[in-house]
């Protein structure tokens, strides 16, 4: 269990154009209003923007204090916002620390904080990404490559409610020269889940 | 009673599967049902609640079996039949 | 609708396995975590889900230890728990757990 049964799919494309077709006749749905909303998630829900947050606290330590406080309100410094879905949504970032190591999931369904990372990894909503890291968070990390020292402390955020979780993860060593664009460009979206370091 | 989307803590699912660069959907169908559900639920057509609450009546067997975003086909048309919106015939019948 | 909570606060999780949806995790029923910080007020989606009236109410992020939720683990999970679902602890309470 756990993997993707994509059955006969071409059956499965067929239903969803007959009922988006009953949906066009009833006035509930219009065929362009939806491309163009896709088109409007697609461009602007990704990674980079996460990325961004990320590499100004590490540049600027009077806005990582602010993005931890309060990142509804610090977002809107780089244009950046949780709206754009069906509600605003509160983002609370999570920072990494020598000491403490945090991870992100939504066991109970896919929650996630689209507009900052983009849309999500078909293993961040699987029954198994969702069941085991809440349990052996660092078995689960140890397969997407992150060994973490024993001394450090794992936290897991399981995103029950309405709050949308983010890691700010350690700036890596040996960073110093580079600029908030180079820095940026280290951010991966595994980095920003917390099942790598950055 | 509990429900098998409640998979927190349960035993034997097995490695996390990861995909290289995944695109964010697999078939023009998912992009759609994206689509379709954004649109009904910001017409109150349904909530978010119960979009999720008939994700999670889907009967065990066949939420396991199911790709995510058969899963959100599934709770579409659940509710759009429940709501009287459409009947079961006509989604049947396609 | 219960009583409001404040960070450090020691709370149990309702022990509730209702027929509807609900966003307690079945691994945190019953448990007993220390409240990290109430982030705003929202409507109950046991409520929502089921067309029911549902003023907004505070949600808290619960810190529990892994070990008091599954017996085993050196690590930490947070939940997001709604105040429906959530009773202060006592102390005495809290060591007769063991």
């Amino acid at each position: 269990m756990g993997s993707e049964h994509h059955g006969p799919t071409a059956a499965v494309a067929a239903r969803v154009r007959h009922v988006e077709a009953l949906l066009e006749q009833r006035g509930l749905v219009d065929a362009t209003e939806l491309d163009q909303a896709l088109e409007a998630f697609l461009t602007s829900a990704s990674p980079a923007n996460g990325a961004r947050l990320v590499a100004r606290a590490w540049v600027d330590p009077d806005f990582r204090s602010r993005l931890l406080a309060n990142a509804n309100a610090a977002l809107p410094e780089l244009g950046l916002s949780m709206g754009g879905g069906l509600q605003e949504q509160r983002l609370k970032v999570v920072d990494n620390t020598e000491h403490t190591h945090n991870v992100i999931v939504c066991t109970l369904c896919s929650c996630y904080p689209l507009s900052l990372l983009g849309p999500s990894p078909t293993w961040y909503k699987s029954e198994s990404y969702r069941s085991r890291v809440v349990r052996t968070p660092r078995e689960v990390l140890k397969e997407f490559g992150l060994v973490l020292d024993p001394a450090v402390e794992v936290t897991v955020w399981d995103s029950s409610a309405e709050s949308r979780y983010m890691v700010l993860p350690r700036r890596p060593d040996g960073t110093d020269g580079l600029g908030e664009e180079q820095l940026a460009a280290l951010v991966t979206r595994n980095g920003l889940i917390g099942v790598a370091a950055v | 009673m509990s429900r098998i989307h409640d998979v927190g803590g349960m035993q034997g699912f097995g490695p996390v599967e990861q995909e290289a660069d995944e695109p964010p959907f697999h078939a023009d169908w998912e992009a759609h049902v994206f689509a379709i559900n954004r649109a009904l639920i910001g017409r109150g057509v349904y909530n978010l609640d119960e979009f999720r609450d008939a994700i999670e009546r889907m009967p065990p067997q066949e939420y396991l079996a199911s790709s995510y975003y058969e899963k959100w086909l599934h709770a579409v048309t659940t509710l759009l039949v429940e709501k009287g919106v459409l009947s079961a015939r006509e989604v049947a019948d396609g | 609708m219960g009583e409001a909570f404040g960070p450090g606060d020691l709370v149990r999780t309702s022990h509730e396995d209702p027929q509807h949806h609900t966003r307690v995790p079945r691994y945190a029923r019953g448990a007993v975590g220390t409240v990290v910080e109430a982030h705003g007020d929202y409507p109950l989606p046991d409520d929502r889900s089921r067309g029911l009236p549902a003023e907004p109410q505070p949600v808290y992020t619960v810190r529990f230890a892994a070990r008091d939720l599954f017996g085993e683990g050196d690590h930490a999970v947070t939940v997001d728990v709604w105040q429906h679902h959530l009773r202060r602890v006592d102390h005495s309470e809290q060591e007769s757990d063991g």
